[in-house]
């Protein structure tokens, strides 16, 4: 039923502009309005700061069938909700929760988590942002480069290194308001996929936040970061299942459609194969992703879950919406249909949010530690 | 405060008729199903007749077990709560009894009704007749094809487009009314309101024997109409299809069809004919 | 003591009478039917000072008219009509009352219907009589896509709604004479509890797809807001009126006045143009009663290319410009 819901919504909110929003890289805030009062930007909050409360499953439903449409705003959902809500109500104070939930979850203020900068892309321990005690504020000087979210964001998650000597133990995740002094967006960046999300730069120059913006302590940064990035792993997963999903139905619908040779293409053992092993991926990445979200909300570990979630979402987004073109023929290469579109967008699923690569070291990991 | 009844239709949501021409009978259950459209509008305007005046709403829907579907999206949507009526012997009614197992279920579960909303016709049987024969049956003031609605007190204002008259009528509750699509933009569900529709919802189920029904009456036993056959006109058709430069194209249009299209937009086009050769 | 012979009524919706021509149509196809089943012909009539219309549907077929003409049945009344019919009927036991499928006409016969505890077909596009005798009733579902063959076995009278436009009335002969059959307004009628408050005759404001003869409808194959506005050419050069699909007027390429679909205008043109339009259900459901359909896609298997008379594969936008100018060269 959320299944139905959600894509109900999308395909009639959304549908009719997904291409021109990819097209002018637009971020539609017309249909951000209707989502705030239908709880879109409080997906898994508690319903005592305005949320939905939904299990993890019907998350991963929600954000697979908006990406579906429209993988840019998925990926808007799935930063603000899993990477920007979930860290303050996982480890924010009751007063934090107080000052920051409502109007994020109301959709007043989008979030965004700042992690990656210049230096530090997969190594996260290269941060060089830093956040200077300074009687009961901390000042925060730095540049964080590929925010998602970035260029409409609103509340923003810094992760921001207290001691240069010491960067792995010291650091910090602070919640900075888009209109502290001292904070700025930079250009927009102008991306092969996920155009309509405004991906930008955020400048940090001497910017004072108090110090009950901190969430946890200094040295807590770290412990944050990686649980934060499990969560998001899900809502990636998922972004990533939309988009094959919607590839996989196109080019099912067009190789019944398209006749060569007196046939419809569907009717080639080549086209059949490729259908099949596409629509066996998609069934296989679903069940790993709603197997990691059912140990996530039974409050197991669930790092490597996700990972593997995460790894084989983002391959199979990649390599669907590749077959996908490639049974379009010529006009899946054009913009007059959608699949040039997805195949562009799924690419980026592989990198964001810890590279494939990355996934892999986090799977080696919990292979190599269990005892056999 | 107004009690108000929504009727809903779950009706199969297809791009594409699943029809079997083997068999030459549609394959109902291979469809999704959706809340009908007209269906959707009665319970916009019935959750916000609900916001001005307060009271509360009961979704009703006769079908198979599927059809709890849309009672539970009619409760995320704000419904209060959903009544089923499901049986296999309410199964292949026509308009009249289908209309007559509504009124029963509405006179048992919700005696005390002030307003029935219905769409005022579903997308696929599309007769528009279930709303006026269920006021009959209850025996009630009914209008329908209605755009507005204005309730004050006990007075229900409404207007309607029929034939070419705008009409504005009123009544007295209780009363039935059948809405438009296109009159009442319907809201989206809400996220939060689904989980709840589905843990909590207050949804029961009847079945014909504790609606007291003679099973004579209802379902296809109970029907006066009975279908012989059912075809698809569609299927098979033959057309020209014409492909080429569209310059060339344009004239092999004009050369077969100057007739028929002159004909329907007034102009004739074959003076040129010669010209043109 | 002679047998009553069987009787055909068609109700007098004379409404909107001369563009309104259901009835008519009616009458012509119930005195073929009537033939059928050795029946005659009658036309139920209820109003005030409406002569001009028992003379008109004398004219057009009717053998009897039953006529209950009172001022205060100046305008129509749902539930004050709905007892007066089922009354006569009661009483005089016809073998089918057909009524024109019009807004009032689906409301009213859905009331007498159940009223008389009989059947009811929908807005049929086709009547016959088949070898038992019956009506056979053609009744279009899923926006036409399905037709139903149904039949009302034991109940009478066997009733049905038919779409107008289904069949061609029969040129008037007013030589032609009818018996003039009274049914006064009975004393005990109850009062009508729905009250019309003002009626005003609509200005065929907005209405002018849905009765326009040609109309070229565009989807998203026109690509661009700038080239969907040929369309507008085009129809102007066709004298016809230009409809859009849901995509299209929430891309804002068309208003939404234009829409034509289940939640927009359905239209019945001789002759549809559909430029670049896959076709949705909700859309092409609402085309169904176009005669005849020119579809113009670059995809060759799309649904409306499938559903057309003649389906051109091309550019949608190429091939409107291509048509605006051979038409202007054609119509001086």
């Amino acid at each position: 039923m959320v299944r139905k819901a959600v894509r109900m919504f999308a395909e009639t909110e959304l549908g009719p502009i997904a291409r021109d929003i990819d097209r002018d890289a637009r971020f539609p805030w017309e249909v951000v309005e209707k989502m705030r009062p239908l709880h879109f930007f409080g997906l898994q909050a508690p319903k005592a700061f305005g949320g939905a409360e939904m299990d993890s499953i019907s998350y991963a439903i929600t954000i697979e069938e908006i990406s579906r449409v429209s993988a840019a705003v998925g990926l808007c959902l799935t930063v603000h909700n899993s990477v920007g809500i979930y860290p303050i109500e996982r480890f924010g104070t009751e007063e934090q929760k107080r000052r920051f939930l409502p109007s994020m979850t109301r959709g007043e203020r989008i979030g965004a988590f700042c992690l990656t900068e210049a230096n530090a892309g997969s190594d996260a321990g290269g941060v060089e942002t830093i956040a200077v005690r300074d009687g009961n504020d901390y000042i925060i000087n730095g540049t964080k480069i590929f925010v998602t979210n970035g260029g409409i964001c609103g509340t923003s998650l810094i992760f921001a290194i207290t001691d240069p000597q010491n960067p792995q133990r010291s650091a910090g995740v602070f919640i900075v308001d888009k209109d502290t002094p001292g904070f700025a967006v930079g250009e927009i960046e102008d991306l092969c996929g996920m155009r309509a999300n405004p991906v930008s730069s955020l400048f940090l120059e001497d910017c004072r936040v108090p110090e009950t913006n901190l969430l946890c302590r200094p040295g807590d940064g770290l412990k944050i970061g990686l649980v934060t990035l499990d969560t998001g792993r899900l809502g990636i997963a998922a972004q990533a299942l939309g988009l094959a999903q919607a590839a996989f139905e196109d080019a099912v619908r067009y190789s019944k459609e398209r006749q060569q040779f007196r046939k419809p293409i569907s009717s080639f053992q080549t086209i059949q194969n490729y259908l099949a092993d596409m629509a066996t991926e998609i069934s296989a990445a679903r069940l790993l992703l709603y197997r990691a979200c059912a140990v996530k909300d039974s409050g197991g570990l669930f790092s490597a879950e996700a990972a593997m979630a995460k790894l084989f979402c983002s391959a199979t987004a990649t390599r669907v919406t590749n077959l996908a073109v490639q049974i379009h023929g010529g006009y899946g290469y054009s913009k007059e249909y959608d699949v040039e579109r997805y195949f562009r967008d799924a690419k980026v699923t592989e990198i964001y949010e810890g590279t494939s690569e990355v996934q892999r070291m986090v799977i080696a990991r919990d292979v190599l530690a269990q005892r056999t | 405060m107004l009690n108000i009844v929504v009727c809903l239709k779950q009706v199969p949501m297809v791009s594409e008729l699943p029809w079997d021409p083997a068999t030459g009978t549609l394959r109902r259950e291979l469809a999704e199903g959706m809340m009908n459209p007209a269906c959707r509008a009665a319970l916009e305007a019935a959750l916000r007749i609900r916001e001005a005046q307060g009271g509360e709403i009961t979704a009703i829907t006769m079908g198979p077990k599927m059809a709890e579907e849309v009672l539970r999206e009619a409760i995320a949507l704000g419904a209060d709560r959903g009544v089923l009526l499901n049986d296999r012997k309410m199964a292949g009614a026509d308009t009249s009894v289908t209309s007559f197992t509504l009124a029963r279920a509405i006179e048992k579960t919700c005696p005390e009704f002030d307003l029935v909303l219905c769409g005022f016709a579903t997308s696929d049987s599309e007769t528009a007749q279930v709303g006026p024969q269920l006021a009959e049956e209850l025996d009630i003031p009914g209008v329908g094809y209605v755009d507005q609605i204005a309730v004050s007190g006990r007075t229900v204002r409404m207007q309607r487009l029929s034939d070419n008259f705008l009409e504005t009528l009123e009544m007295d509750l209780p009363g039935l009314i059948t809405v438009m699509t296109g009159a009442y933009i319907p809201r989206h569900v809400p996220m939060g309101g689904l989980q709840a529709a589905f843990d909590i919802a207050d949804i029961v189920t009847l079945d014909a024997a504790s609606l007291d029904l003679d099973p004579e009456r209802i379902g296809v036993k109970g029907s006066a109409t009975k279908i012989l056959s059912v075809t698809s006109p569609l299927a098979g058709k033959k057309n020209v299809v014409l492909t080429g430069t569209p310059k060339r194209i344009v004239e092999q249009l004009f050369e077969r069809f100057d007739d028929k299209i002159g004909g329907a937009i007034g102009k004739d086009l074959k003076a040129d004919k010669k010209k043109r050769s | 003591m002679s047998v009553k012979k069987r009787a055909i009524w068609v109700f007098g919706d004379y409404r909107n009478y001369f563009q309104n021509r259901a009835t008519l149509q009616l009458l012509s196809r119930a005195m073929t039917l009537a033939k059928a089943i050795d029946a005659e012909v009658c036309a139920v009539v209820i109003g005030h000072e409406v002569g001009e219309y028992v003379m008109e549907y004398t004219a057009h077929g009717a053998d009897k008219i039953y006529l209950t003409d009172h001022p205060s049945l100046k305008n129509y009344s749902m539930e004050t009509y709905t007892v007066l019919m089922e009354r006569l009927a009661r009483r005089e036991k016809p073998e089918i009352i057909l009524i024109g499928a019009t807004t009032f006409g689906r409301e009213f016969a859905s009331r007498v219907a159940k009223r008389l505890g009989t059947g009811l077909s929908a807005d049929c596009i086709g009547l016959d009589i088949n070898g038992e005798g019956l009506l056979v009733q053609m009744a279009p579902s899923f926006g036409g896509n399905l037709v139903a063959q149904i039949v009302t076995p034991e109940r009478r009278p066997q009733m049905a709604t038919v779409r107008p436009g289904t069949f061609a009335e029969i040129p008037h002969d007013y030589d032609r004479k009818s018996e003039v059959v009274q049914a006064p307004l009975p004393e005990d009628l109850p009062g009508d509890r729905v009250r019309l408050i003002e009626s005003e005759r609509c200005p065929q404001r907005g209405r002018k797809i849905e009765e326009a003869k040609v109309v070229v409808c565009g989807g998203r194959g026109m690509g661009s807001k700038k080239k969907f506005a040929k369309l507008f050419e085009l129809a102007e050069l066709l004298n016809g009126e230009v409809g859009a699909t849901r995509p299209v007027v929430y891309a804002d390429w068309a208003d939404h006045d234009a829409l034509v679909g289940q939640a927009g205008k359905h239209i019945k043109p001789q002759i549809l143009f559909s430029f670049g339009i896959s076709g949705a259900i909700q859309h092409t459901a609402a085309c169904n009663d176009a005669k005849f359909i020119i579809a113009v896609n670059k995809n060759p298997n799309a649904a409306m290319m499938k559903k057309a008379d003649v389906a051109i594969v091309a550019d949608a936008s190429q091939l409107c410009t291509a048509l605006i100018q051979e038409l202007k060269r054609c119509i001086r």
